[in-house]
This record gives structure tokens, sequence and C-alpha cells, in this order.
């Protein structure tokens, strides 16, 4: 080994060392293994273990439609305390403008007003008073509703008994949510695609009329019946009790009325609860979920215990998802999926078989293609090409990326092209031969010369990888990550391990003359 | 046998600029050819980019044309594609919300249970989700040719650069316009291929610039038309070598790879053919066009 510096072969024999022994965690891939070091190995992307993705978008216009409407319920209060009449209220996409009978007080009314809902821009002109939802006021709204769609989402996620969910805020108003293993998409898309508001009112029995002209009174609604749509009720507006009360809710078995949902109020609720049955003995009572009535029975006794049940039409799996809708809690607005991918199991197990047996026939070929080239200097750089392989795997699992089926193609890619580096150093090494004798010198010129251009070469096709990621998303990410490892490793596997390789072969061949 | 390369001369002597300009008419074609395709046939948009449902099944004793007929009663945009063999339909449908969507995948699945043995894959993409990709896709191509340009500028002189740049227009002009004849679905993974093409044909390129840059230093009194030719034929056999090895790779992810990887795999293989094809033959001769010698330049 001439002038082979020791410290150099023992770099590149470690290092490669190193690439093999890390990559055993992943070729053995034992999923549950709790051992320390078995635990480094790469994480299957959903399409490859089966699962969904989802992307939720919080639907905020609805949110900020309702503030809109808490506007104008305030601003009939205010004025109906100060004794002004209001000629006409204006809703408007982002503001309410209310027309006054008379401006003497319009000035109060807006400080008043001003004192409940700090924040939003108010303008006075003649006896026109606007309220404005404005930017900082939404912004406010919108972080809120993230944050509590997020807790909520989380909590019917681990309700629904799905392992190792990832759930993330994604830009200003989305929800990203990853579920390996999932079966059953379409129940959690059912889970998360209910508000479930729940909330209790009186319902007003006697003014048939509005009813009947489907116009409600000031301080009522009307909703209508969740299995007949025209069944309607006419409710007061303001909800004697709600979700936010709950403990518990359960689903649960009766005799005569079949499925149902029973729950438990804390002691907030149950005191309210129990005021409101109280005193209205001979009422009926609304249970209101999402917009329409589920049932509204009779109150035939006050009900101060702080439990009950919710019975419906319900099968057992609908009681059993409604309550764990109610014990997650209400999302603040609905939830929209905008993208799904979900992948079965056996798709997966496909596509990681393909893409192994895609991996070794490329491999085959391109080292068959190698020796038949270069012969002994080919089977060298076959050497290194393998050791690149298990380099890509042990990094891989090293920093716990995420392998996926584009994954597995920029591996196979990069299994073309890793030979390009040796390729680049041989032909140098070839053109020096013609040039001068000395074995050793001819080689150490041709790794020296090839060296910038393979630098060049690698550094472009890494620039489009880095841009690939952070242009990418999911899947396509996995193919930027192997392919720039690829990249990385086979710089290293070209100009330490082919050099060492070549070295030691020349030195123990001794060869005295080199024609490649 | 092994060693086959002694055969290939070190150093062939082949008159590739003399035949530029037949190959820039060529390309010229290729190019206008491409962008009359794309604005009038387009590119077959996949879910990504044009929104809609897609649902694989593996079926049992069931026909195309039996669950085309189940479907297309309840769906009118219903369309079904074997996808790579009879038992494995590929379902696609237009939603035209996204609330639509949650129960169409619902009711597809009803109306079919019975024929089905796996619902392997079901993906659904929202139109506003679809035209952001679209727009992140194009953004990354864009900012993947300038990111080139600035480096091969800060490398290379700036003419080098330009080169460069116009030889990678081509390779993405020219796959896409293969792409819409070969009606080649247009998804996440054909934008990751074109970056990876583009990665792959300035790679290429680059390799002979280097050999360019340095036959301009080596050889002062060379014709430039001679000097370009020799650096081409320097680098040829590397060329030929890293386009094969990798073609090789390809052509076994495009066999064996699977069907969903399938389309990735041809963008590929076509878009490394034309970037090595554009390497030699557009990138180089387009250095013609400045009449530069690094001692000729006045600053």
């Amino acid at each position: 080994m001439k002038n082979y510096p020791i410290w150099k072969s023992f770099t590149v024999v470690s290092l490669v060392l190193l690439g093999i022994i890390f990559a055993i965690p992943s070729i053995i891939y034992d999923e549950n293994s709790e051992n320390w070091f078995l635990k480094n190995k790469i994480n299957l992307g959903l399409d490859l273990q089966g699962g969904s993705y989802l992307l939720l978008e919080v639907q905020l216009d609805v949110l900020y439609k309702e503030e809109l409407d808490n506007f104008v319920d305030s601003v009939r209060l205010i004025s109906r305390d100060q004794a002004v009449k209001i000629e006409k209220i204006d809703i408007q996409e982002n503001e309410v403008v209310v027309f006054f009978g008379n401006k003497e007080k319009i000035k109060d009314i807006r400080d008043s007003f001003f004192q409940m809902y700090r924040g939003v821009t108010l303008q006075i002109n003649n006896n026109k008073l606007s309220i404005k939802l404005n930017d900082e006021y939404r912004k406010i709204i919108q972080d809120s509703a993230i944050k509590q769609s997020l807790e909520i989402v989380r909590k019917r996620i681990d309700e629904s008994g799905t392992k190792e969910p990832l759930i993330q805020r994604s830009g200003k108003k989305r929800i990203l949510l990853q579920l390996p293993g999932v079966k059953d998409p379409e129940r959690i898309k059912d889970l998360l695609g209910k508000t479930a508001k729940l909330t209790f009112h009186i319902v007003d029995n006697e003014n048939t009329s509005a009813l009947q002209n489907n116009l409600a009174p000031f301080g009522k609604i009307i909703v209508s019946d969740m299995y007949d749509e025209n069944t309607k009720y006419l409710l007061d507006k303001r909800a004697v009790v709600g979700g936010e009360n709950l403990v518990d809710a359960k689903g649960s078995f009766d005799q005569t009325e079949g499925h149902a949902v029973s729950f438990r109020f804390d002691t907030e609720g149950a005191q309210k609860f129990g005021k409101v049955t109280t005193n209205n003995i001979g009422k009926n009572l609304a249970v209101v979920l999402d917009g329409v009535v589920i049932t509204a029975p009779r109150i035939s006794s006050a009900i101060t215990g702080g439990s009950g049940i919710i019975t419906g039409n319900f099968n057992a799996q609908e009681a059993s998802d409604l309550a764990v809708l109610l014990r997650a809690g209400a999302l603040p607005a609905p939830l929209e999926i905008v993208e799904e991918r979900s992948v079965g199991a056996g798709l997966g197990a496909d596509s990681i078989a393909a893409g192994q047996i895609a991996a070794i026939i490329g491999m085959v070929l391109v080292c068959v293609f190698m020796i038949l080239i270069y012969g002994t200097f080919g089977a060298l750089a076959n050497v290194s090409l393998i050791v690149n392989l298990f380099i890509i795997i042990s990094l891989l699992g090293a920093i716990g990326a995420t392998l996926t089926l584009p994954g597995i193609a920029g591996i196979v890619l990069t299994i073309g092209m890793a030979v390009d580096a040796n390729v680049l150093i041989f032909e140098r090494i070839k053109e020096e031969s013609l040039k001068q004798t000395k074995v050793f010198q001819i080689v150490k010129n041709g790794f020296d010369r090839a060296m910038s251009t393979i630098l060049d070469a690698n550094i472009t096709t890494l620039i489009a990888a880095v841009l690939l990621f952070a242009f990418g998303s999911g899947p396509i990410r996995g193919f930027s990550i192997t392919l720039s490892l690829g990249v990385i490793a086979s710089m290293f596997t070209a100009l330490m391990l082919t050099n060492f390789l070549v070295y030691m072969y020349l030195s123990f061949a001794n060869k005295k003359e080199l024609r490649l | 046998m092994f060693g086959l390369n002694k055969i290939i001369p070190v150093e062939p002597n082949i008159n590739f600029l003399g035949l530029r300009r037949n190959f820039l008419i060529f390309s010229i074609l290729a190019i206008l050819i491409s962008i009359v395709l794309l604005s009038i046939k387009g590119l077959n948009l996949g879910i990504d980019f044009k929104g809609g449902t897609l649902i694989e099944v593996s079926t049992k004793n069931t026909s195309i044309g039996e669950l085309r007929e189940i479907l297309s009663s309840s769906y009118s945009d219903v369309s079904l594609q074997e996808f790579g063999n009879e038992n494995i339909i590929l379902i696609r449908l237009q939603n035209k919300s996204n609330q639509e969507s949650i129960e169409t995948v619902n009711s597809v699945k009803n109306l079919i249970q019975d024929k089905v043995v796996e619902f392997r894959r079901s993906e659904f993409v929202g139109p506003t989700i679809s035209s952001e990709l679209l727009f992140r896709g194009f953004q990354a191509v864009s900012f993947a040719l300038i990111a080139i340009l600035i480096y091969i500028w800060l490398r290379f002189e700036w003419q080098f650069g330009f080169g460069a740049v116009v030889a990678l227009t081509h390779d993405v002009l020219f796959t896409l316009g293969l792409l819409s004849i070969l009606n080649v679905e247009f998804s996440l993974a054909t934008i990751a291929a074109i970056l990876t093409i583009a990665g792959y044909s300035i790679n290429d390129t680059v390799v002979i610039f280097d050999r360019v840059r340095e036959n301009l230093r080596k050889y002062k009194k060379l014709e430039l038309v001679d000097l370009f030719n020799l650096s081409v034929n320097n680098t040829l056999s590397r060329t030929i070598m890293t386009s094969l090895t990798t073609l090789l790779a390809l052509v076994s992810l495009f066999i064996f790879g699977g069907e969903v990887i399938r389309p990735f795999a041809l963008t590929m293989i076509i878009g490394v053919i034309i970037g090595t094809y554009s390497s030699v033959f557009i990138a180089v001769p387009t250095l013609l066009i400045f009449k530069f010698r690094p001692q000729d330049e006045d600053d």
C-alpha cells in the first residue's frame, strides 16, 4: 500500500462499517422493537404501511358570520335598554350597519357596545352605526378557533383508538392529520365532519303563528327535526345549558328507548339544568345537535341529579359515536376535508415488494454493466455502489426519515446515478494512462482531476432536490430526501471508498502498468 | 471479455458540432410542437392538479364493464380503468365541492361493496388544494431553474449559465410535450420527475462545460468549434455510460416498480434521454453564440 495514509484507510473502513451496522435495524425491521439500537429504523410512510392523510380546513366564514349575528343581538339589546328604535339592520359580508330612529343616543349605544366587544371598528355617520369586523379581530377569532379545533380533533382521534396519530396546524386555517394503520377512514371522516355542538332549549308551544309563517320573533329560533325536515320547533334562542357543561357521555341501551346516549353534567350544568327543569314542568325541552333537534321530550319532573339520557333512532355505533363526540366537545366551527389520501395495507405491502424487486434488479443490471465495461475496476465500483445503498439506508434510519413510495423511486434512481462519480474518475484515469506510465501517479491524477467535476455535477442535483423538499409535500419530500442522501453518499463512496479500493487493488496485484 | 471499454476509443473524434444546425432545427421544431400541444391538448392532469376523487379497488368475479354499469347509473362523470391487471380497477370521479366528496366515497363504496375484495386506496383532492399544488409545482420548477442558473453563473462565466438554462428549458418543454402526446398522467410525482430531470440534465451539461473550461485554458489557439468538439468527445464515454446506468435503473423501476410509480419512471426515462441529447447538441452549441475566450474579454 504505497503512500496510502493509515488514518485515511482507518476513516474509510470505519465509515463503511458504521454505514453497514446502522443499516441493520432497517433491514431486520422489527416493528415493535424497544431495543435502543433496533429502534433506529426507517419509518414507513403512509403510502407504504397503509393509513390516512387528511387535510381539514376550519370554516372560519361561519364563525365570522356568527360573530356578526352576535353583534346584531347585542345592538338590539342595548338599544332596547336605551329606548332607541332601530329602523333597519343591514348585515354585510364584513360589517353590520344599524340605522337608528334618532341619532341622539347613538354615541351612548356605541360606547356600551364597545364595552362588550373591544377591538371592533365602530363608525357613526348621522343615524347610522357601522360595526366592522377588522383584520385584528378576525385574526383573534381565527387563532382561537384553530387552537380549539386542534384540541378537539386530537381528543376525537384519541377516542377513536388510532395509534400514533400526527395532528398539526398547517398554514393559516388548516389542520393536517396523519393516521397510520387506519382501516376505516370513512368513520374517522364522519367523526371529524360533525361540529357536535349540543344545546338544550325550551320549546315554545304557544306561539303557533310564528311556526306557520316560518318567521321567528326576536329571541326565538325555528329548528327542524333531525329525522323529518318538515317537523319544525320554535325554541328559545338562548340555550339553557350546553355541551360545554358535560363531563361524561356514554352509549347506553334501554329496554324501552333502545340505543341512547347517557350523559352527566358538571356542577354548574347540573344546577342550571335542575333550575330550568324545575321551573318549566309541562313544557318540552329540545336537545339540539348541530342545528337540528334530536329529540324534544316533555319535562315531567324536575331533574336535579345532573344526568340524563338522549334518545333518538340510534343504532349502537351511532350512539357510541355521538358519545365520543360529546365527550370530546364541540368544534368552534365546522371542518371541511379539503384533501384525503388513504392507502390500504395491501397496496402498501405491494408497493414495498415492487420497490424492492425494482431496486435489486436495477442494482444487478448496473453492476453487470459496470463489470462488462470496466472489468476489475467496475467490480470495485460495484462494492462502492452496494456500500452506498447501505449508507443511504442507515442515514434514513439514523435521522428518522420517512420512506415513501417516491422515496423508493429515489433510491432506485440513485443506484443508476451513483456510479456516475466512479465513471468520471475511471474516464479520467483512462486519459491519464495515455500520458504517463507510473501507475500510482495515473490514479492520483485521475482522482484529483475528476474531483471538481464531481462536486459541480452533484451540487446542481442537490439544488434541485432541496427545492423539491421546500416546495413538495408528503410523499414527494420522501423522494427529495432519498435523492439528496444518495447524492451525498455517492460522493463519499466514489471519492473515498473507490479510491481506497483502487489503491488496495493496485498494491496487492502489484500492477506495473495500467490500461483501463 | 470484461473491460469492454478498451474497445471504445479513448479519444473519439466525432464532429458533433458540425451537425448542430440539423439538431437545432429538430429541437426548435420539437419545442414548437410541444408548445402547440400543451396549449391545445394540454396535459393529462391527475387529481392532484384537477381535483376529484380516485378509488383503487381489487375485485372478484366481476368485470370493469359491470362495475361501470353499476356506478354510471348514479354518477355521470365516472371513469374506470384497469390498473396493472384486470382485477385492479381505478375509479375516478369529478366532484364539485369538498362536502360532496365524503359522501361520494361512501356511496361508491356501498354500491360496489360486494364486488370488491379490498379498497386499496382512496384519494380526494379539493379544488382549492389542487390549484395550490399546481402553483407550488410551478414555483418549484421555476425556482430550481433560477437557482441552477445562479450556481452555474458563480462557478463558470455567465455565458455557460445561459447555455445551461437554454438546455434546461428545452428539456422541460420537450418532456412536457412528449407527456402530452403519450397522455401520461401528470401528477405531483411528475413534478418531482421534471425537477430531477433538470438536476440530471444540468449534471450532464456541467461535466461537459467543465471540460470546455479546462480546454479553453489548455488550448489557447484552437478554433472554438474544434475546442467544443474536442470537449464533447473527451467526455463522450462518460456521458454515455452514466446515461446508460441511469436508464438501466429506471427501466427496472418502470417494469418492476409497480403501477403507481410507472408514470414517474416513464417521465424520467424520457427526460434522461432528452437531457443527455440536449447537453451535447443544445447546451454546447449555444456557447458558440458568444465569441468568448477568457483572454479575449477586456474586463
